[in-house]
């Protein structure tokens, strides 16, 4: 696609006409500035778009975010509602880590007096979490007790003694989804994740100790108990394996399923099927089980943190950014797909991490991302560099040492996986969040600044 | 024979070969290179069967399949020997050998995903989500 295929509506959202392509069922729009969009349009994503477009019962218009990139079938950063009753329900459009997501943990400490314990606080983190590939968490649950934290999420979690039910009200949908159904979700996914609650995993995963560097809105920093100075952690990581096997489980059954529903779609990726049909139910019951898995797993990583540093520590907020929820929008049942995207309700925070090294941002959803966006919001950064060539052009020695100059502690299992998350493959955080915050999306509360980054 | 392409999120896999047989062997040593972390004793066969709408999702059904294999046994695929394989069915016998993997795959995409007969033979992209 090109820049002049796109009508710029405004300084910050463009549209791709219906007119683009003939199987398209709502145009698709971009919230970005002409700079950024003139990087966008390097890669396929909004060529992923115009095929979101396509998906039967999709309503007003497919969306990409200011941090969209190409993914596969549907694009990073994008979001997609269909009317629940007669729309159709599409794996790809929540992805493979189901319920991927950030939650921001509040400390009463700041910067200078952590500063001297940096070091041993990140390595207790690393200690307490595992992180990396194939590593196994504390909790090796089966059967029954598995299933009750799918069917509760993090709920569950803290009825067996992860954290306080305190914790619940700044969690997202307060950790649990209704309507999940665990005999949904396939013995493999089960096999696949049973081992994995309170880990991080590897690839984007973290765990990041932050100082707010900036505030921008006093009245809500405080009504979220932050401060200037004041040091938070962010936790960033999903469903693990068990979210990925569900994806990969339905995203088959589906595509099976597709030519008894007459459905034809340009991207096998986008295999869907309708939302009342028993592929469509069974999909949101085992999607929703795993993202109460993956709102349990950062519930538990909470509570490695609270061991790790024994000082008190709350919950800011929770978000999840890859998931498909059922949401009542101008009157009517929606099903808001959101790939990359943040729900951004009107007053709830949503929280942006940027890439390790750059800064991270906590936002407050404004009424405009109701009237404009399905109330949702970007997600963070967005990639802009493939892991390969990460690889290829950054040193991990080098990168290491920058890191160090720049007062941030790295824990990292491997080398290969802190240069594939350097902060230059990445798009410019400062630019995405802009960009929601001048399209009325959502108001910018606080930006904050890493000092320590523990991950795969 | 497989090459591994760039993708701004993810990995690419350029496969080709001249038997359809060769093709879905190299593509499943190709997700393994990509894995990585695997040992070079110990090894063991299992059998693997499967049926697809078409010769596509066959090959991306049976690359999950052994995918998730590989996490849940923590084996790495060294090698499949088909006792059948159309386009719509497979059953192979699979060799594998222990594995600490370096890089976690967490599925093997339909996106992009196309086999193709031409005259040189059998070729496909394949979009890992890692």
């Amino acid at each position: 696609m090109r820049k002049q295929d796109l009508e710029r509506l405004d300084d910050f959202l463009w549209e791709i006409p219906r007119t683009y392509r003939g199987d398209m069922r709502v145009p698709g729009r971009v919230y970005t500035t002409e700079r950024m969009l003139e990087q966008i349009v390097g890669d396929r994503s909004l060529e992923q778009l115009v095929n979101v477009t396509t998906l039967p019962g999709i309503q007003k218009y497919a969306i990409a975010m200011p941090d969209v990139h190409e993914g596969y079938g549907f694009p990073i950063g994008g979001v997609a509602a269909v009317d629940a009753d007669d729309g159709v329900i599409s794996p790809g459009g929540i992805g493979y880590d189901i319920n991927c997501g950030v939650r921001m943990l509040r400390t009463r400490k700041t910067l200078a007096e952590v500063k001297p314990e940096l070091r041993k606080i990140a390595h207790s983190i690393a200690r307490e979490i595992p992180s990396g590939v194939g590593r196994g968490g504390p909790l090796k649950l089966k059967g029954g007790d598995l299933d009750r934290i799918l069917a509760d999420g993090a709920k569950r979690a803290v009825e067996i003694g992860y954290g306080e039910a305190a914790d619940l009200d700044r969690i997202e949908s307060g950790g649990r989804i209704p309507g999940a159904d665990p005999d949904k979700v396939s013995s493999d996914a089960k096999q696949r994740g049973h081992d994995q609650l309170g880990t991080i995993g590897s690839g984007n995963h973290f765990v990041e100790i932050d100082v707010i560097d900036t505030v921008y809105d006093d009245e809500e920093a405080a009504r979220l108990g932050i401060a200037h100075g004041s040091i938070v952690v962010q936790i960033h990581t999903g469903s693990r394996g068990l979210g990925h096997q569900v994806a990969t489980d339905f995203i088959r059954r589906m595509m099976q399923a597709m030519p008894r529903y007459g459905i034809h779609l340009p991207d096998r990726e986008l295999a869907c099927a309708p939302i009342q049909s028993p592929e469509g139910e069974s999909y949101l019951a085992a999607m929703s089980a795993a993202a109460n898995f993956a709102f349990a797993n950062r519930q538990i990583i909470t509570a490695g943190i609270r061991r790790a540093w024994p000082e008190p520590i709350e919950i800011v907020y929770d978000v999840a950014h890859n998931i498909a929820k059922v949401e009542e929008h101008d009157g009517r049942r929606l099903v808001v797909h959101r790939k990359g995207a943040t729900r951004a309700f009107p007053g709830q925070p949503v929280l942006i991490p940027g890439s390790m090294g750059t800064a991270s941002y906590l936002l407050a959803g404004l009424p405009g991302a109701m009237d404009q966006s399905f109330g949702s919001s970007c997600h963070g950064a967005g990639r802009l560099m493939s892991r390969t060539q990460a690889k290829k052009q950054i040193d991990g020695h080098e990168l290491r040492q920058r890191l160090e100059r720049m007062g941030i502690v790295a824990e990292a299992a491997s080398t290969k996986g802190l240069v594939e998350e350097a902060p230059e493959a990445y798009k410019d955080v400062d630019a995405v969040v802009g960009v929601v915050a001048q399209a009325g999306i959502a108001k910018k509360v606080a930006r904050l600044v890493p000092v320590a980054v523990v991950k795969g | 024979m497989y090459e591994i392409l760039q993708h701004t999120a993810d990995v690419r896999l350029h496969v080709t070969a001249s038997t359809l047989e060769e093709l879905f062997a190299d593509a499943l040593r190709g997700l393994m290179e990509v894995m990585g972390g695997a040992a070079a004793s110990d090894t063991r066969t299992e059998q693997v069967e499967l049926e697809s709408v078409d010769v596509t999702a066959l090959l991306v059904d049976f690359l999950n399949e052994a995918l998730v294999r590989a996490h849940v046994q923590r084996r790495s695929f060294t090698g499949a020997s088909f006792a059948t394989l159309t386009e719509t069915h497979a059953a192979a016998t699979l060799t594998s050998v222990p594995a600490e993997f370096e890089e976690d795959v967490k599925a093997v995409t339909y996106h992009e995903a196309e086999v193709r007969r031409g005259e040189n033979g059998w070729t496909t992209m394949l979009v890992l989500d890692i």
